[in-house]
């Protein structure tokens, strides 16, 4: 691989012991996957910070690597935690036990030590703050999988799928491996997918047209996926459904996706209604719901009006509606009245968290959940809990 | 006796038993603390012998963890690799070959004894 005389100085541990343990592991990783050199990166978005995924093995790690005086190079944010950070009891039927509590601020003690932004959210690219750092073209180390291909379909901010370690590492470096979706001639989709239907998709359907499209693809360049999205929820569940059921980190999306396809596909596969029809109804909720859950990628505004305005042609639903958050967004919205509105309708907010990396599933698995992420609805079931996926409008009706 | 070339992306000279997997992913499969697997077996100082590795993010933290409880196996010997297993095995020193070609993974099996060699070749003892 290429170095430049900077990247062998770090190497060489110039620049400290921490800064070069964490470009020989991009390097490595580089060279195994052929990376002919490296690429600056302008932000980090590390995954994996949860006590309840990473465990006291990701606990130990992220404490020796901060203690070895660890720093990250470039603004760094971080996925959610176990529990919302003020209000840890926020979360239904769920107990946050002193070990967890204990585990998870060790965490993000670590994880501050090293220059990390707490912003506990794994939809980073709703925060203002990503949109001041980050600019279209421009290379990135992100570790979220929905994130991941969210930048690279939507932003048009190039990053590899890294995993929470080697996005962390990648912003200690400064660098990451320039591989996949960082070469453009990578970034040309190979197959294209059709869907001809004459209504705009909702986040339900969009997710899980992601889970067709993610098990029909078999390559890991990005397919081409022509089909009518009804907004930015259903942009959001689409992705983040691919991320989920593949190793994809990019679908390019006319319209959406700021590049020019090019027109060589391998292969045209159309889908149709019927298609998406079985799925959907394979994978309908298993009952009456208990709970109502939206935000799995974290919730946009975009998704609150739309739940209010489902709410309020409907009425107030005998069932509590959960509704995952950034803590950024979240102020953002109870400024604008809507979390206020929202609450009036038994909507019930969790922060810095969600159902699946809080220990919600250890107390949760008798309960009945509906929710329009794909996404919730494969962790979450894989968990043990009885879910299935309506859209936001059925959902309500299904409240009554 | 056999030889065999891997790509070395950790070199290192060990010796010992393998342990054969068909696929691996280090969160889920092995205990982080004591080292044995789903089904019983340990990899405690073993050569652990799998075609490839499934990610999961997790994965770089337990191998890392195994290295901090004296529980890791002495090299990982893969068909093919990806980021998550070469950032922990870089992370924890542990040796790390890749590329091992498919005749090795059809003889290999349960407590043969493996030579790792840092240029790369891999000795199995039948």
């Amino acid at each position: 691989m290429h170095l430049t005389r900077e990247e062998e100085r770090i190497l060489a541990g110039e620049l400290g012991w921490a800064k070069a343990r964490a470009l020989e592991v991009i390097v490595k990783v580089g060279e195994a996957v052929g990376a002919e050199k490296l690429v600056k990166i302008s932000h980090a978005h590390v995954s994996g910070a949860s006590y309840m995924t990473i465990g006291e093995a990701g606990r130990r790690f992220l404490e020796e690597l901060a203690k070895a005086g660890a720093r990250v190079e470039v603004p760094t944010t971080v996925n959610p935690v176990s529990y919302d950070i003020e209000d840890p009891e926020s979360i239904p039927y769920t107990r946050i036990d002193s070990k967890v509590l204990k585990g998870q601020q060790a965490i993000m003690k670590a994880l501050e030590s090293m220059g990390v932004k707490l912003t506990l959210t794994c939809t980073p690219y709703y925060l203002d703050e990503l949109k001041r750092v980050v600019k279209q073209g421009e290379h990135v180390a992100w570790g979220e999988s929905n994130a991941v291909a969210y930048a690279n379909s939507v932003l048009g901010v190039w990053t590899n799928r890294e995993g929470g370690p080697l996005a962390l590492l990648a912003a200690i470096a400064g660098r990451t491996y320039y591989y996949g979706p960082h070469v453009p001639e990578w970034r040309r989709p190979v197959a294209a997918f059709r869907l001809s239907r004459y209504k705009p998709l909702d986040s339900a359907e969009a997710g899980v047209l992601g889970y067709i499209v993610a098990r029909e693809h078999k390559s890991e360049r990005p397919p081409l996926v022509d089909a009518w999205f009804g907004g930015e929820g259903p942009l959001k569940e689409f992705l983040a459904a691919i991320g989920t059921a593949s190793n994809l980190a990019m679908a390019y999306i006319p319209g959406i996706t700021p590049l020019e396809p090019g027109n060589e596909f391998e292969e045209v596969i159309d889908l149709s209604e019927e298609d998406l029809k079985r799925e959907m109804e394979r994978l309908a909720p298993p009952g009456k719901p208990e709970i109502i859950y939206i935000g799995c990628p974290h919730s946009s505004t975009h998704e609150l009006r739309e739940l209010l305005l489902a709410l309020k042609s409907r009425g107030k639903p005998k069932v509590e509606i959960v509704v995952s958050i950034s803590r950024g967004l979240f102020t953002k919205a109870l400024k604008e009245g809507l979390v206020d509105a929202l609450r009036s309708y038994r909507v019930r907010f969790i922060k810095d968290t969600c159902l699946i990396v809080s220990p919600f599933s250890k107390y949760g698995k008798d309960v009945v959940i509906a929710t329009n992420s794909y996404k919730a609805y494969h962790y979450l079931s894989r968990k043990g809990v009885k879910v299935g996926i309506a859209s936001i409008k059925d959902m309500v009706a299904m409240a009554l | 006796m056999k030889t065999f070339k891997g790509r070395p992306i950790v070199p290192g000279d060990v010796e010992g038993e393998a342990i054969v997997l068909d696929s691996i992913s280090f969160y889920g499969d092995v205990d982080p603390e004591k080292g044995v697997l789903y089904d019983g077996r340990t990899i405690v100082n073993k050569i652990l012998v799998a075609r490839k590795s499934r990610g999961s993010t997790v994965g770089s933290y337990v191998i890392y963890s195994l290295k901090l409880h004296g529980k890791a196996p002495k090299a990982i010997l893969l068909g093919r690799s990806e980021p998550i297993v070469i950032a922990g095995a870089v992370l924890a020193g542990i040796p790390l070959y890749n590329g091992l070609p498919e005749d090795f993974f059809k003889i290999v099996s349960d407590g043969a004894k493996i030579k790792v060699r840092r240029d790369g070749f891999i000795i199995l003892d039948l």
